[in-house]
């Protein structure tokens, strides 16, 4: 619900605003760079809900189907480790089926609190594309409790920016529609 | 000295405590994590704690904030903090205000080392990609490839060697019934081309991937030749290490006048 009312606040914000998007001011990139950063956040909290053992594994593929729905239907997941540059690809939902496999009897899975988010270049259809990279620890113990298993990941994601129209009650409403696209993860030297 | 200068883009009490881990982010707030943030740095168009900054602020793109913060984007395990060829390249590109780096701005371009395999046997290629804008916005192309087999084909010829090769002047007065000669070496088919002539390597490439013989396997790693800055040459690579120096930096720096850059820019997109 919350996430309802915070993007109608910012249709309504920006209700009204000439179709023509050629140059986006310094102040509109920060507010689209919010509705990215909050699309990131809910993947973040799905990886962890995934991947937590805790999580029941019904109540893990509701949250696969939410994190579907977060990205466009052909995105890839793209993932090397300091051992091998070679990159696996994974479809989304392949990706997280993988996270709940792990064979670990408990994992902790944390972010770092940063989240850089690059300028948003238009591509040849006039779609915004931007990268939001962040950083991701996970930690796997074995039943006696042992870490059997230490990474950082840095994941660069693909955000896809879309100005789109809506009626609402009659009137033309113009909005920002964000969706996430290729997902690069990286293994990063050991911290 | 370096941590200094690794500060300057990495805010105090970075740290968060889960469960019995301490995880440190002062090392991930240094490193330059996108090419994007690279320019940024490059330009001073985000402060030392990443956030953008307003073109109006008057810190956007300011040279004296530049001058503190160019040192960062150096390889320092290269380079040191100090060296001449750094304060020079420093004061250079912070004198004027020609000297920032864009996107969109041409003579930049990846250089993506990848493996294919050629007629079922791995081998490496180089391609080269630059930004090209198109439509209502830009997309990275391919401008150039370098694959050694190509090259084999096209040996630099001893011109004692290719002066033996031609087809005399009056070659048309006999129907060209001499071209024969032409292709009865194939390993100097191309002495009978004009001398303005240079292998298309990119049209063979696409000629392999059509013809089945090359197929792509997986990229190996990627880095950029930045060509942008006035009178300098310089590659921007990925440094995966510990410490408040890592990420995308500049790892090879040359002075290089306009004139000299134009064979570098041919190689890079013919």
């Amino acid at each position: 619900m919350k996430k309802i009312i915070a993007t109608l606040a910012f249709v309504v914000c920006f209700a009204g605003i000439a179709l023509a998007q050629d140059e986006l001011s310094f102040e509109r990139k920060q507010a689209i760079d919010s509705l990215a950063l909050e699309k990131v956040r809910d993947l973040s909290k799905y990886i962890k809900i995934v991947g937590s053992k805790e999580t029941p594994f019904s109540e893990a593929n509701r949250v696969i189907d939410r994190a579907e729905e977060l990205f466009m239907s052909d995105a890839e997941i793209g993932v090397s480790s300091l051992s091998s540059n070679q990159i696996t690809y994974y479809r989304v939902r392949k990706y997280f089926e993988h996270l709940m496999r792990l064979n670990y009897d408990r994992v902790e899975i944390e972010w770092y609190n940063i989240e850089y988010v690059s300028d948003l270049q238009r591509q040849p259809d006039g779609t915004y594309v931007g990268i939001i990279t962040i950083f991701q620890t996970f930690r796997g113990y074995d039943r006696e409790g042992n870490m059997v298993y230490k990474d950082t990941t840095k994941k660069d994601i693909t955000v896809y920016v879309k100005r789109k129209e809506t009626q609402i009650g009659g009137r033309t409403i113009g909005f920002w529609d964000v969706l996430l696209g290729d997902m690069r993860v990286k293994e990063t030297t050991n911290r | 000295m370096l941590l200094a200068l690794g500060l300057l883009f990495a805010a105090n009490g970075f740290a968060q405590t889960i469960g019995d881990f301490k995880m440190d982010e002062t090392e991930l707030y240094a490193m330059t994590k996108q090419m994007g943030q690279f320019m940024r740095r490059f330009n001073y168009e985000e402060d030392q704690f990443g956030y953008k900054l307003n073109p109006k602020d008057p810190n956007y793109r300011s040279n004296e904030m530049r001058r503190k913060s160019l040192p960062v984007l150096f390889d320092q395990e290269k380079y040191g903090t100090q060296t001449d060829l750094q304060r020079y390249f420093i004061e250079d590109v912070t004198k004027g205000d020609s000297t920032y780096m864009t996107f969109l701005g041409g003579r930049w371009f990846s250089e993506v080392s990848t493996t294919f395999k050629y007629n079922g046997k791995e081998v490496k290629v180089m391609l080269f990609l630059a930004v090209e804008k198109e439509g209502l916005g830009s997309k990275w192309v391919l401008t150039n490839v370098y694959f050694s087999e190509f090259n084999k084909l096209f040996p630099t010829g001893e011109m004692a060697d290719k002066e033996k090769h031609f087809l005399h002047p009056m070659s048309h007065e006999l129907d060209f019934m001499n071209i024969y000669k032409a292709f009865q070496d194939p390993d100097v088919i191309e002495y009978y081309a004009s001398q303005n002539y240079h292998p298309d390597y990119l049209t063979l490439f696409f000629y392999e991937i059509k013809s089945g013989k090359l197929v792509f396997q997986h990229v190996d790693a990627v880095k950029f030749h930045v060509l942008q800055i006035k009178d300098w040459y310089f590659e921007v690579s990925w440094f995966n290490r510990s410490g408040l120096n890592s990420g995308w930096l500049m790892s090879n720096v040359v002075y290089m006048p306009e004139k000299e850059k134009t064979n570098l820019i041919k190689f890079y997109q013919p």
